[in-house]
């Protein structure tokens, strides 16, 4: 899902990056009301932690495999102002540092990953898990349909992104400029590899996880829902 | 490499990464052009060849563009096969790929350049449909090639910093600082982790039990992140933290940073004029 440089035209890098810009200043205001001093590295290990996350590739069966964003869960165990911010800073770390990855799409990037697979995952998940205890079987069934659900809506918004392009950018003889597929193929192949693959990975992952936490420390569910 | 063994095969490949990115870390102390250059100018040189890319509609000034990238990298004593290989190495290989269907008038209708026949449908390559995958493939290859080389020639914390004089907030710096560094941190303990465990269960896994131990290996990460995060604010708070982070250490810019940026500022306002003005 992550788009580099040169798949959007400067039109849509432009609205993107101003789209994020009052969603990462409220997020750094959020974060600073919310985290205490002490927790500050966890923001930094929870940006880590999604860089590490989208770089373990897990088996699908046909003998490929696919990797989660992480997104969804780093919104379950920080809430979903931090997990904007972790989940930025990943993407940032890997397009500046890593040169994986596109500087002038790092606002279409975090806006399909860092706002809004964070923000439509976290209140799936709060809506499905409602006030179940921490440990509650409900609450791994809820961190699967929010991973599910949240990855294929950022899917769509970025097939969004992908399928607009010829339609804004195009010589007059017909010519694409940027991502050469309209809405008619865009969505459907981005939806398609979606919902029929890298969405179970997440869903797994996520509820995998989550479960894992019940067991060992459920504190950590709970402190994620606070947050 | 079996199947069986993705794990160690996704872990080997994510050290691979990040040993390259270490590795590349040694490019940026070398005494090349761009190394010598201010950190600030050369960010923002670099992002005004990248904006030049992405208004580009015209193939020879992508490659003009391309061909400064490849001087600016050979002048920097970057290995050309390394950075050939790192830049043209999966995103544009893959854009290629994605990029392939369009050039047949099945999705980009227009004047006919090619036709050839398979298992009795005709095929149909049209001249806006090739020209349009070839500006779209060359555009991500330079855009890769400019971030790649940015990356390769600046020292990392030094980019941090950069970040900083560009006004970005500084929650986002300073996390960004640490996240680098637990990066690493992170690999080791997976690593670790999985040599435990190969050495007492052996080194085939099926796939289901792979899932299981990759969301194992994610789970028990942050349980010990979580852990980790109380001793080292304790650990900043011995250095003298107080709330406030500091960069050390200034930029220096001399007359050939300047007349670099304004190199590419020229470039990049003459591509806007070719865009928009020309015709």
């Amino acid at each position: 899902m992550h788009i580099p440089d040169g798949y959007l035209g400067p039109a849509t890098s432009g609205v993107m990056y101003a789209a994020m810009l009052p969603v990462w200043a409220l997020a750094s205001r959020m974060v600073k009301k919310t985290l205490k001093n002490k927790q500050i590295p966890l923001l930094a290990i929870s940006a880590a932690f999604c860089f590490i996350i989208m770089m373990f590739n897990i088996p699908i069966p046909g003998g490929t495999t696919g990797h989660a964003v992480g997104a969804v869960l780093a919104a379950i165990l920080l809430g979903p102002w931090a997990a904007c911010i972790a989940v930025t800073v990943a993407l940032v770390v890997q397009a500046l540092l890593f040169g994986d990855g596109g500087i002038t799409a790092i606002g279409a990037n975090c806006f399909n990953m860092a706002f809004v697979e964070v923000f439509a995952g976290y209140y799936i998940y709060k809506f499905i898990s409602g006030n179940s205890p921490s440990t509650s079987g409900r609450r791994v069934f809820a961190a699967a349909a929010a991973g599910y659900l949240a990855l294929n809506i950022a899917a769509l918004t970025t097939a969004l992104m992908f399928g607009i392009q010829p339609l804004l950018y195009r010589t007059p003889t017909g010519q694409p400029l940027y991502c050469p597929y309209g809405l008619s193929v865009a969505v459907p192949m981005m939806l398609g590899e979606h919902l029929l693959v890298f969405g179970w990975v997440e869903a797994l992952i996520t509820a995998l996880v989550v479960k894992y936490l019940q067991k060992q420390d459920p504190s950590l569910i709970v402190s994620g829902k606070e947050g | 490499m079996k199947r069986s063994c993705f794990i160690e095969k996704s872990l080997m490949g994510t050290v691979a990464f990040l040993r390259e990115s270490v590795f590349a870390d040694d490019y940026a102390a070398k005494k090349g052009f761009l190394q010598a250059r201010d950190p600030r100018f050369k960010t923002a040189a670099v992002f005004f060849l990248v904006l030049s890319v992405l208004f580009s509609r015209d193939i020879p000034a992508i490659a003009v563009i391309y061909l400064i990238t490849l001087l600016s990298a050979g002048c920097s004593f970057i290995n050309p096969v390394f950075f050939l290989s790192r830049t043209w190495f999966f995103i544009p290989f893959f854009t290629l790929f994605i990029a392939a269907p369009s050039v047949f008038s099945v999705f980009t209708p227009g004047e006919p350049l090619a036709s050839f026949r398979i298992g009795g449908f005709l095929l149909q390559i049209t001249r806006q449909g090739a020209a349009g995958a070839l500006i779209f493939f060359s555009r991500v290859l330079v855009s890769v090639s400019l971030c790649v080389l940015l990356s390769l020639t600046t020292k990392h914390f030094a980019l941090l910093k950069v970040l900083r004089v560009f006004r970005v907030p500084q929650i986002f710096v300073m996390t960004l600082g640490m996240c680098y560094r637990y990066i690493f941190l992170f690999i080791g303990i997976i690593q670790d982790t999985y040599t435990a465990m190969k050495s007492r269960c052996g080194y085939a896994v099926s796939p289901v039990k792979g899932q299981r131990i990759v969301a194992w290996n994610i789970a028990t990460l942050w349980q010990r992140s979580y852990q980790m995060q109380s001793r080292v604010y304790d650990a900043m708070l011995s250095r003298g933290y107080t709330g406030e982070t500091y960069l050390y250490g200034g930029f220096r810019a001399g007359v050939r940073d300047v007349f670099m940026l304004a190199a590419a500022a020229v470039i990049f306002f003459f591509v806007l004029w070719q865009t928009y003005c020309s015709s």
